[in-house]
């Protein structure tokens, strides 16, 4: 498998580094980043605690960055290749489509690391003033956010294998992200019931601001993201196989 | 090397490939020849393993191509229509890459390269990045990857497509040499490509195969048209002997101008080989006795004319 893996891995990090379009989402999410530090660090009038919350779980642009980078980052990975013809000299290789979503996957993931890295670089800068983050907070935070884009990445990767349209796919991926980070926030949990209280415990919005963003590793709410991220993943592979199937 | 049995493949009003049974032994290269649209690709897909059959069996190297399929496309160098490559990769990144993905150890990766790329008159542009390369390059960076893990099974769906008549030769002229190394399937919708190359040509119309076999079978059995040739001794005396002789047996014999060649219709290989003997028995001053047959061209555009009517 490992045999395999490594160069599908190398191959999409080659492709993904080497495309203008990740050049561009670098320059806008780091951006982003810097007014969603520099609004954290305004509204939380020097509470250093209250900075990482803000900057890594409540923040507005905390949110945008988080919903749509998995979208733009994966829309091209399949649907491209599909386009192009690739996928078909991809697939006829004696590899198997697991190790293929997986690399792919797997590429995704190391980008968008790329992407959040900076970040620890503004929480560097708080210690410079003389403030010390909480390193639990810190490191609670960044697996919040390593597991909420692991499973948004996943769902992005499972609507590029679904069409041969890379726009398709990031509307499609985009649109699913806005409706299961938000729709447990909108709804009204009391009023729905055992429905209301199930999307409620799913809540993206809450996991980060009560879990993660307090320095709370809650291993009930880390297996939600495992299983969910091991479950699309195996939706995409089995979308990537539906060609074969008779 | 190559085998189908009784492959089908339906997209949903649509039969694309239609019982299609072929057999291409080891070192054999075979000729599918077809329109656009007769089913090559499909069938080739299937074969590839990268779309399924919806009914039938199809096999590479002996292993399934549905229930082995990773060790079926591990013997398998496969070109696709079109070529579809990276346009981002230089091309001995690209070579690398293929080359780890099909298991060629470390030791042997770079030489393995090395050949594939000097085969294929790669090694001036393994530095380019493929998409900055024309279309003739392109498809040799294709024919490269499909040679490069030393397959004992090629599968090239029409790799000429797009190329100028030199460069043409030249993918002709690669494939021509590996008859007897290797089994090839060689796809085209151009005759002419095909029938010095291949040893074999099957012919493939609306999903069914039409026709196949050597160039030579082909144009007895289908291109057989019902005329026989006899050819008359030197002299204007013995052309007029053997057309009197043809018309008294109430056969009306045709004499190509300028010639000593007479045709006559028969209705069958016995009307023929009877005729052989009266005329020896005779004691008819014959030069030569043959049946006409058409050009494997003729057969090809009559078989997928009428298969298209």
């Amino acid at each position: 498998m490992m045999r395999r893996l490594l160069p599908l891995l190398w191959r999409e990090l080659e492709s993904l580094f080497f495309s203008p379009l990740a050049y561009i989402v670098l320059t806008v999410f780091l951006v982003l980043s810097g007014f969603s530090f520099v609004i954290a660090l305004s509204v939380s009038l020097g509470v250093v605690s209250d900075t990482i919350t803000l900057f890594l779980g409540q923040g507005m642009l905390f949110w945008v960055c988080l919903v749509a980078v998995p979208p733009l980052v994966t829309m091209r990975l399949v649907a491209e290749e599909r386009r192009s013809g690739t996928l078909e000299v991809l697939l006829t290789a004696p590899v198997r489509d697991g190790e293929v979503i997986v690399a792919k996957f797997l590429g995704a993931m190391v980008f968008q690391a790329f992407l959040w890295a900076p970040t620890l670089i503004d929480i560097r800068i708080l210690r410079g003033y003389g403030a010390l983050p909480d390193a639990g907070q810190v490191l609670a935070s960044c697996i919040g956010i390593a597991c909420a884009t692991a499973l948004l990445t996943a769902v992005g990767l499972l609507f590029s294998t679904r069409t041969a349209n890379q726009i398709v796919a990031a509307v499609g991926s985009l649109t699913f992200n806005l409706l299961f980070v938000g729709a447990p926030v909108m709804v009204d949990a009391e009023r729905f019931g055992s429905l209301g209280r199930t999307l409620r415990t799913l809540s993206v919005v809450d996991h980060m601001s009560s879990s993660f963003g307090k320095g709370l590793l809650d291993t009930g709410v880390l297996a939600v993201y495992v299983a969910g991220t091991a479950g699309v993943l195996v939706m995409a592979t089995r979308s990537l196989e539906a060609r074969r199937w008779r | 090397m190559i085998r189908t049995e009784h492959l089908t493949r339906r997209f949903h009003d649509l039969l694309a490939v239609d019982d299609v049974t072929l057999h291409v032994p080891q070192g054999e290269i075979l000729g599918f020849l077809g329109p656009n649209g007769a089913g090559k690709s499909t069938t080739i897909r299937i074969l590839t393993g990268f779309l399924p059959a919806s009914s039938g069996h199809a096999s590479v190297a002996g292993h399934d191509v549905a229930d082995d399929s990773l060790a079926a496309r591990a013997q398998l160098g496969y070109l696709p229509e079109n070529v579809p490559l990276p346009g981002d990769a230089r091309v001995d990144e690209y070579m690398q890459f293929r080359a780890r993905l099909k298991g060629v150890g470390k030791a042997r990766r770079a030489a393995a390269c090395d050949r594939a790329l000097e085969q294929c008159g790669l090694l001036p542009m393994r530095r380019r990045i493929i998409g900055q390369l024309s279309r003739g390059y392109r498809q040799r960076v294709g024919l490269a990857d499909a040679l490069l893990a030393d397959p004992p099974v090629l599968i090239l769906d029409e790799p000429t497509g797009g190329l100028d008549p030199g460069q043409r030769q030249e993918v002709l002229d690669l494939v021509a040499a590996m008859r007897g190394q290797r089994t090839v399937l060689l796809s085209s919708h151009v005759l002419s490509e095909v029938e010095h190359v291949c040893t074999r040509v099957a012919i493939i119309q609306s999903g069914r195969i039409v026709a196949q076999g050597t160039r030579e079978q082909l144009e007895t059995e289908a291109g057989h048209r019902g005329e026989w040739e006899l050819g008359a001794a030197a002299g204007e005396a013995n052309v007029e002997r053997l057309l009197g002789w043809l018309a008294g047996r109430g056969l009306q014999a045709r004499r190509a101008p300028g010639t000593a060649l007479c045709t006559v219709r028969l209705p069958s290989e016995a009307a023929a080989s009877a005729l052989l003997a009266a005329a020896v028995q005779a004691g008819l001053p014959l030069a030569s006795f043959r049946p006409l047959t058409r050009s494997l061209h003729d057969i090809f555009l009559d078989l997928t004319r009428s298969s298209a009517a």
